[in-house]
């Protein structure tokens, strides 16, 4: 049987948001609750155990934030105040269906935001431990885990079995598996997809059997040799793009700007190490352990973010994911006001220049299109750069 | 055969024609921007082939430069004005190792090595550290830009000016003036603000030879206030706000060379 053409696959994902539309609105007509999440920290598998919907939430648009400025301060992380927009307008239909937003202390904005999130909205908190690899840490973290399936099961009485559990896991670790073999198709000299198309390939809404059908299809179809239109390997006539690492903060649906801008200038994103990227999808749930609630909280503690002290994991990552994906150069996005992310660059920077040898960029900015000019600038600079240093035949270290 | 680099600036447009035999100069042009900026470009190229009794069509090659790059429909290609600005200074002092220019709306430094740009850092949304933010201060103390450089030098002690934003920086200024403090230490205030915030875009990497570009370059004074904040000496290059219209020139004589020599 042949698969559809890649095309046909990236345009009902271009629709994705319509389709999480219907696919959400099916569920709760089915009586199935809606979980709103706004943390790759939060794990689905519990939810989708309970018999719920896990939706993100996570504000990508920019019409959003004036509304929010109302309430929060506007010298605060763009994606923060735009989810808190959505949540003053009633303008996003997830976060109207959702029975209840689970939360997390992750960075200080986000923790104070649920605050006053709370006050009208059934919303639950789960608490981060955060100094990283720590035993005492994963203990408390597992404990934060089983509070969270405690309270799914009183809030919508049911219970969560351990064989839901499981069964859980393993839907999700197909996902997670379908994901990593379309991200690593990225390690290729030619790509099959540009980063875009890969990033666009990320539903709102996990576990949907429908998807991931599209994503095994789509896989078999480019493993076999099929590209997407506008992909490297479907313009092998065009010199061969400069491969682009790009890390930090999520590019949440709506916020796909700087990786945009990157890729009109002549570059392809192979790698992004971030949470709308490989960041959650690099390790997956052991779907035998005698105890999944455990091996849940084992593998979400993991998670290099910026909030955790110290954050080692997310360097040892950056390497692993350079040697794979041998990209020219890394360009690190950082929200206006995410502190975490903002004074963690400097180590990021560090190991870039002095240990990969690879030139690298920040980029500071929030959902506004005012600096896209400049942006564009710095970024073409950087490509500029890279292939004048290639031809020379000189490295950046 | 002419190669020729159209730098369009946020406060001006510059030209340079460059002959690809010997990369000599041919023709230089300045004009002040104009919302019409392709209508501006037309003409100053005229007017500069004009200088060298040329016209635009003895024009074999152009490239285009500046934050208005992609309006200049006669460039046949189109490279950042980091890279135009260090082949630029190159050209003229090939030892650089850094290169710092202060323009309208962006204040950069450019680090380089034998083979070129190895790192650059740009200033962001903000054009404190501008000069923008130095034409504001001449207009609000009444002077014009030489005389605002020409007064800070009789400072003994410049104001503190911590904003980080130009229009914040601005209201600072205001309330300076109102609360008595002589117009010489607010420009110097002003200078010192300036520099400081281009030496923390340099950070720690700078190494000498240091050159300073940009129209800010020609302000009397700018270059000792930064070469205090920065703690190197500073050359300045002749014409400083030409080095990157020339370096596009300089590249457009280079793609010349590369085509006719064939893939």
């Amino acid at each position: 049987m042949s698969e559809p053409p890649p095309e046909d696959i990236l345009a009902r994902f271009a629709g994705m948001v319509d389709q999480c539309y219907d696919y959400a609105e099916a569920a709760k007509s089915q009586g199935r609750p809606v979980v709103g999440i706004t943390c790759e920290y939060t794990p689905r598998e519990i939810i989708l155990a309970a018999g719920a919907v896990p939706v993100c939430l996570c504000g990508g648009a920019l019409e959003t934030i004036p509304d929010a400025e109302r309430t929060l301060p506007a010298n605060l992380c763009p994606l923060i105040k735009s989810t808190f927009g959505y949540h003053v307008q009633k303008s996003n239909p997830f976060l109207e269906w959702a029975d209840l937003v689970v939360a997390e202390t992750t960075c200080d904005g986000k923790k104070k935001m649920y605050e006053i999130m709370a006050e009208s909205r059934p919303l639950y908190v789960l608490e981060l431990p955060q100094k990283a690899d720590r035993s005492e840490g994963l203990e408390r973290w597992t404990e934060e885990v089983r509070a969270l399936a405690a309270a799914l099961e009183a809030r919508f009485g049911v219970r969560i079995t351990d064989e839901a559990l499981r069964q859980a896991v393993r839907l999700m670790n197909r996902e997670r598996g379908l994901r990593r073999r379309l991200a690593d198709l990225m390690a290729l000299d030619r790509p099959p997809l540009t980063g875009r198309q890969l990033l666009d390939l990320k539903s709102l809404i996990s576990g949907q059997e429908a998807d991931l059908e599209r994503y095994e299809s789509l896989v078999r179809a480019l493993e076999g040799g099929a590209s997407s239109p506008g992909s490297p390997r479907d313009r092998a006539d065009k010199p061969a793009p400069v491969r682009v690492l790009l890390t930090g903060v999520p590019t949440v649906h709506g916020a796909e700007r700087v990786l945009d801008l990157v890729e009109a200038a002549g570059a392809v994103v192979v790698a992004q190490e971030n949470c709308t990227g490989l960041k959650p999808i690099l390790e997956d749930v052991d779907a035998e352990a005698a105890d999944p609630l455990r091996a849940i909280a084992e593998k979400y503690y993991h998670l290099p973010c910026s909030v955790l002290t110290v954050n080692d994991r997310r360097l040892t990552s950056l390497a692993d994911l350079a040697k794979k994906f041998r990209p020219q150069a890394v360009i690190d996005l950082v929200w206006h006001a995410c502190l975490t992310y903002d004074v963690e660059s400097f180590r990021v920077r560090r190991l870039a220049e002095d240990e990969l040898g690879l030139p690298y960029l920040k980029i500071e900015t929030d959902y506004a299109p005012s600096d896209s000019a400049r942006l564009a600038v710095r970024i073409e600079a950087l490509f500029e750069t890279v292939r004048s240093r290639k031809k020379a035949g000189g490295s950046f270290r | 055969m002419i190669g020729c680099g159209i730098d369009a600036g946020s406060r001006a447009m510059k030209i340079v024609l460059m002959d690809s035999e010997g990369d000599r100069l041919v023709a230089a042009g300045y004009a002040d921007q104009i919302p019409d900026q392709a209508r501006l470009a037309r003409e100053l190229l005229e007017e500069t082939a004009a200088k060298a009794s040329l016209t635009p069509r003895d024009i074999s090659r152009i490239v285009g430069t500046g934050y208005g790059r992609p309006l200049i429909s006669r460039a046949d290609t189109t490279v950042t004005e980091i890279t135009c600005q260090a082949r630029g200074v190159r050209s003229l002092l090939p030892e650089v190792r850094s290169i710092v220019d202060i323009g309208g709306q962006d204040s950069k430094v450019i680090f380089l090595d034998v083979l070129g740009v190895r790192d650059f850092a740009m200033n962001d949304r903000c054009a404190a550290g501008t000069g923008q933010y130095m034409e504001m201060t001449a207009r609000r103390l009444n002077v014009s830009l030489p005389e605002l450089g020409h007064i800070a030098s009789f400072s003994l002690r410049p104001a503190v000016i911590s904003s980080m934003c130009a229009v914040f920086a601005e209201t600072e200024i205001v309330s300076l003036l109102a609360s008595g403090t002589d117009t010489e230490d607010i420009a110097a205030g002003v200078f010192r603000s300036i520099a400081a915030r281009v030496a923390a875009l340099a950070g720690s990497k700078l190494e000498p030879p240091v050159v300073f570009t940009g129209g800010a370059a020609l302000i009397p004074g700018m270059d000792k206030f930064l070469s205090e904040a920065l703690g190197r000496e500073l050359t300045i290059v002749p014409d400083p706000r030409m080095s990157a219209a020339r370096g596009a020139a300089l590249i457009a004589c280079d793609e010349m060379r590369s085509c006719a020599a064939g893939p």
